[in-house]
């Protein structure tokens, strides 16, 4: 590559050094560069929310971001919450109010929810509908969505 | 029967893997010296390609090849046409004119291909396409569904002396001589308009020719993996064995992803024949919007005609269905919409034509709902409008008119698409009807709430409108059920997923039959190297006809795993139960062997078996039913509508859904949120705006608004039960319900919540801005 | 679709013909244009960068005059292409003399937009038309009253050239605005497009 930029990251806790092109999406380096495919990409133009991630804590289009706009800072995406065998409470309150269909924009509605639960440990329907208003989902109408915000949110602050 | 499994609201088993990210998608594929491929197409709707020039492209550093049609020689050839009109129908007119993989002479809608480049990464193909110079000359556009058919009118395809696509009648009855004795006559014309499917996944495909094994494999984002492999087969001159398609996870389907073969399915497989190296294009949002196909435009001219206590007589109806350019899809959609314009009513005399059209626009094949929501549009507005001329009460009208429960199995006589003239297998509407009533309070909403709310000043309405779903057609779908010597069962059928919980579902099934956890069961769906006979996910299907046949599969295993047992055991099969993965003798709990002890017994290594005895505790069945299972639904509203900016809240959503037996209920559940979400949309928020020369206008997400999380309402489900006769299950299909009746429910509440403006609703989608419009003009006829 | 226009200049019909003839002028009025040559008597080639919201890249157009009636009306048949997609237009413009110095200029056209400048762009569309508009005029505007101040003290005009910042800055303001006070799904995209076909043809006639 001509033209290439040395960028330093650390995703899901892990410290990454790559050189990418400078144009490179934040959401393909992270899905290519990277492998963590968990992160979606439904709209590229910062509609739909499926490539939400965190950058520091704080959602983000990673569709929207270059690659290099991350040197240096810390992302969290949907690989960095709980395994196949250890769900984290958000995604088992998903599993456990079918809050999920085609899973396709899945990962982009965990993103955002982690930091609004953390902020937002009691949120009422009307607060939810708000928080994930940014998150489009062609196949649940929501509504098992937000039963499994409320679970959650029980669960994770008993 | 009482279920164990069946029935119970399970969780899913496929949950984990897409809640951590480790589902694999197309787009996840990524392969060794894997290419990528972007497409140059057309802006035009309709212009002659006069010249192509690749070289500027081909210089780009990291493009390894761009072709066009002539490099593709014999090779190119229009899609198959995937469904040909029933053989069943006389005097049927169908000029069938398929996609072709690369636009050869003529760009005949917006969004074809003109070329593809290849090259190492997507950014370079991408850069490589804007490199490509094109001379067209751009035609006259054609996009009005009667100005198509005027003489002289702009022609789609040249060879034809018209943009006719297709033309037939359907007769039931004699309604001329019904007509005649009719009190009361409603004439009316209704225009639908398109919308997209909008799967939140885009398509994708990855191709990969292994030259050493003459073998190709795709990874298709599609929802019918195995027509696409035979398809493949056939187009390349390869044994269906040498191609495997895979539909891995796929993110969301809802019509368009059964559609075949888009372009992309024809040209990728080609080229990593032609280059012998994989290769890997991902639909982006804007492509979509426009190689992607859609639905739902139709213009309906329909008159219906009345006794004067409000029986309905007879119905008549023009309908004009637009298919786009191409019609590769045959007459599914406006044959949906001709059945089900007589609604879950007992209509005796019934005159529909159906006039297809080609115009410059997107390809037309099913959206979730397939010309479903506009028959129940059709009827549902046609009884409001003769209710109120009636003096009559809205729902009074469709109680008069509902099939009674004794009349089933009810002929309805129009053939569908299911080749065979419609039967309505079972119902039982009023009390479901009642039900909704009772659920969303509408005695006390019309005598209290609502006079309160309007001396407020508010503007609140309430609609309820009933509807069937012809589901579970045919022709067939297959599983193998087949238990391993670790006791765990593998499963595989040829129906893919896109979020309908097969997994979980049909893993239900086999866990009822054979005593297992469904964690235990692992089920392969869409892979064609697992299981290679059936047609697709569609039509709403899968629970009925992929779901008997996993039942078959399961219910023969389990009479293996109980001969075999009986033996080993020493105990008539009738005195063993299967429970907590072993075959027990009931009351006797000591005495029992493993499935996987079972299993390795019933593949030995050495020894001799009974001469005809088949290897392991394995079955194959099918199931193929000789009609249908006809659903049915009723939903109702109560919304409020801001008279000044034409925004609404809904205030109340309920439905009544009778899905015959449900495998689970909490999935049941999602697929109506899911249909009522579609609906909504289709209602009150999605339209494609077409301009006059085929140019979508709202061609991305920030201007075709699909309901977010603040547009949708809380819904409240309850489930009736009328379960399927025809089938061991009991099921009916439920995947597009939800999308069906909304339409019909918005106009219907609508005009409730606007009485005071003598609103009358004749067309679909509504918006905010149209409906202002639609007031406007009502106060200000000028 | 049909877009119709008109605008007042401080001059006589005769100075705002000369105006627009002037590739200078139209050049500063007009922010993007790259290039403009004449390939026959009445008929221009132009290229010029446009920027849509999302949308941005090069047009390249062919422009075609008939119907001259100096100094009152011409009309403009434009036909451009580009990788933002592509647009095909005919107008109609008129010079109407209203005494004290005044001139009416009234457009009107009949506009097919396509490709992303449609699909994608249209939301932003309206605002930035009518930034470019105004701004257009307003550049006008300035070189018509310089021109006049100029002959009136004896000297060679001057003008200053506006900077593609200049009139980014213009458009980013428009739009904030157009945000706050301007209805959503009004389709009166044609605006820009008439008005750059407009423009684009007056640099041509010089």
């Amino acid at each position: 590559m001509e033209n290439t930029f040395a960028i330093s990251v650390t995703v899901n806790g892990t410290p990454y050094q790559r050189s990418v092109d400078p144009r490179t999406l934040l959401s393909d380096f992270l899905r290519y560069d990277l492998g963590l495919t968990g992160t979606h990409v439904g709209c590229e133009h910062g509609v739909c929310g499926a490539c939400t991630v965190l950058l520091d804590g704080e959602p983000v289009r990673s569709c929207l971001l270059f690659a290099p706009q991350v040197d240096g800072h810390e992302i969290l995406t949907v690989e960095g919450l709980g395994t196949l065998d250890d769900l984290h409470p958000l995604q088992e309150a998903f599993r456990e109010t079918h809050a999920l269909q085609c899973g396709f924009c899945t990962p982009g509605i965990l993103t955002t929810l982690l930091p609004y639960l953390e902020e937002n440990p009691n949120p009422t329907e009307e607060e939810i509908r708000e928080a994930i208003s940014g998150n489009l989902c062609r196949c649940t109408g929501y509504q098992h969505i937000i039963d499994a915000v409320k679970l959650a949110a029980e669960n994770m602050n008993p | 029967m009482t279920y164990k499994v069946i029935g119970k609201r399970v969780k899913r088993v496929e949950d984990p893997r897409l809640l951590t990210g480790q589902a694999l998608f197309v787009g996840d594929v990524t392969l060794p010296d894997m290419l990528h491929a972007a497409f140059l197409r057309s802006d035009y709707a309709h212009a002659k390609l006069i010249s192509i020039d690749v070289n500027l492209a081909l210089e780009v550093s990291g493009v390894v090849a761009v072709y066009t049609a002539a490099d593709m020689g014999d090779a190119w050839e229009p899609g198959p046409p995937l469904v040909s009109p029933p053989p069943t129908l006389e005097n049927v007119v169908f000029n069938s004119r398929r996609q072709v993989p690369l636009v050869k002479d003529k760009v005949k809608h917006a969004g074809e291909i003109i070329a593809v480049v290849v090259a190492e990464s997507r950014y370079i193909a991408e850069d490589a396409v804007e490199e490509i110079l094109v001379e067209f000359e751009p035609l006259p556009v054609v996009v009005d569904l009667e100005k198509c058919l005027e003489p002289g009118s702009v022609l789609v395809h040249d060879d034809l002396d018209t943009n006719l696509a297709a033309h037939l009648v359907q007769n039931k009855g004699d309604y001329e001589s019904a007509r005649k004795g009719a009190d009361l006559i409603i004439n009316r014309r209704f225009q639908l308009d398109r919308g997209a499917a909008v799967a939140m996944e885009n398509r994708g495909i990855v191709a990969d020719w292994n030259e050493k094994n003459q073998h190709l494999t795709v990874w298709d984002a599609t929802q019918s993996p195995i027509p696409i492999r035979n398809g493949l087969a056939a187009r390349l001159g390869l044994t269906q064995r040498q191609v495997r398609v895979i539909a891995p996870f796929v993110g969301g389907g809802f019509g368009p992803k059964i559609m075949m073969f888009y372009a992309e399915e024809m040209v990728l497989p080609w080229i990593t024949m032609k280059l012998g190296v994989p290769i890997k294009w991902i639909e982006d949002r804007r492509e979509n919007f426009y190689a992607t196909t859609q639905e739902r435009e139709q213009i309906h001219e329909v008159e219906m005609a009345l006794s004067k206590e409000g029986h309905i007589l007879g119905i008549k109806q023009t309908i004009i269905h637009d298919t786009g350019a191409f019609n590769p899809y045959g007459l599914t959609t406006p044959l949906n919409t001709q059945s089900h314009s007589m609604g879950a009513y007992d209509v005796q005399n019934y005159s529909s034509e159906v006039i297809v059209v080609f115009t410059n626009k997107t390809i037309v094949t099913p959206v979730r709902g397939a010309g479903r929501p506009q028959g129940i549009y059709i009827v549902e507005r046609l009884l409001d409008i003769a209710a109120r001329e009636l003096e009559l009460d809205l729902m009074e009208i469709r109680r008069l008119n509902f099939i009674p429960p004794d009349a089933f199995p009810y002929e309805h006589k129009i053939i569908d698409q299911a080749f065979v003239p419609l039967i309505l297998d079972s119902g039982n509407y009023e009390p479901a009807f009642d039900k909704a009533l009772e659920m969303l309070g509408y005695e006390d909403f019309i005598k209290k709430e609502q006079p309160r709310l309007r001396a407020e000043g508010k503007h609140v309405g309430i609609g309820i409108v009933p509807f069937i779903e012809t589901t579970g057609v045919g022709p067939y779908e297959g599983a193998r059920v087949s238990v391993e010597p670790s006791g765990k069962i593998s499963a595989a059928t040829g129906v893919g997923t896109q979020g309908q919980s097969h997994m979980t579902s049909f893993a239900q099934i086999i866990a009822e039959h054979l005593g297992v956890q469904v964690t235990d069961v692992n089920l392969v769906t869409g892979d064609t190297a697992e299981f290679q006979w059936g047609t697709g996910t569609f039509a709403s299907r899968g629970a009925v006809v992929a779901g008997n046949a996993v039942n078959a599969a399961a219910s023969d295993v389990r009479q293996k795993v109980l001969k075999l047992a009986s033996k080993i055991l020493e105990t008539p099969e009738k005195e063993l139960e299967l429970e907590d993965g072993m075959v027990r003798v009931v009351d006797i709990p000591d005495q029992s062997i493993s499935l996987g002890e079972l299993a390795l017994l019933a593949n030995p290594l050495r020894g001799a078996v009974e001469p005809g005895t088949e290897p392991g505790l394995e079955s194959t069945k099918y199931f193929g039913p000789a009609f249908g299972a006809t659903a049915f639904g009723v939903h109702g509203m109560i919304l409020e509508v801001d008279p000044e900016t034409m925004m609404i809240k809904i205030r109340k959503y309920i439905t009544v859904e009778d899905c015959g037996t449900m495998i689970n209920p909490l999935v049941v559940e999602g697929q109506i949120h899911g249909g009522v979400s579609m609906g909504i949309g289709n209602a009150y928020y999605e339209k494609l705006h077409y301009d006059e020369n085929g140019q979508l206008l709202n061609a991305n997400l920030a201007d075709y608004l699909i309901p977010g999380s603040t547009e949708m309402p809380h819904i409240d489900v309850h489930h009736a039960n009328t379960p399927a006769p025809n089938n061991e299950l009991g099921t009916k299909g439920v995947g597009e319900a939800g999308a069906i009746p909304v339409p019909a429910l918005f106009a219907q509440a609508l005009e409730n919540a606007l009485h005071d403006y003598e609103l009358e609703i004749l067309e679909t989608p509504l918006s905010p801005n149209r409906l202002y419009e639609l007031l406007h003009k009502q106060e200000d006829p000028s | 679709m049909k877009v119709t226009g008109e605008h007042i200049f401080k001059g006589t019909p005769k100075q705002v013909w000369d105006l627009f003839r002037d590739t200078d002028v139209m050049a500063a009025a007009l922010p993007g244009t790259k290039n403009m040559e004449a390939v026959g008597e009445n008929e221009y080639e132009a290229v010029m960068n446009v920027r849509v919201g999302p949308v941005a890249g090069e047009f390249s157009g062919t422009l075609v005059l008939s119907n001259e009636d100096y100094p009152k009306s011409y009309t403009l048949t434009v036909e451009g292409r580009g990788k933002p997609g592509f647009l095909k237009g005919t107008g109609d413009i008129n010079l109407i003399y209203q005494g004290e110095n005044s001139t009416l200029m009234e457009y009107g056209g009949d506009v097919q937009i396509g490709g992303k400048l449609a699909g994608v762009g249209q939301r932003l569309i309206d605002t930035v038309s009518k930034s470019i508009i105004s701004q257009a005029f307003d550049t006008l505007d300035e070189v018509l009253a310089e021109r006049t101040a100029a002959e009136e003290e004896g000297r060679e005009a001057e003008y200053r050239k506006a900077s593609e910042k200049d009139y980014a800055a213009a458009v980013a303001k428009d739009i904030v605005g157009g945000f706050l006070s301007a209805p959503w799904m009004k389709w009166l995209l044609g605006v820009f497009i008439v008005l750059i076909i407009v423009l684009i043809l007056i640099i041509s006639l010089t």
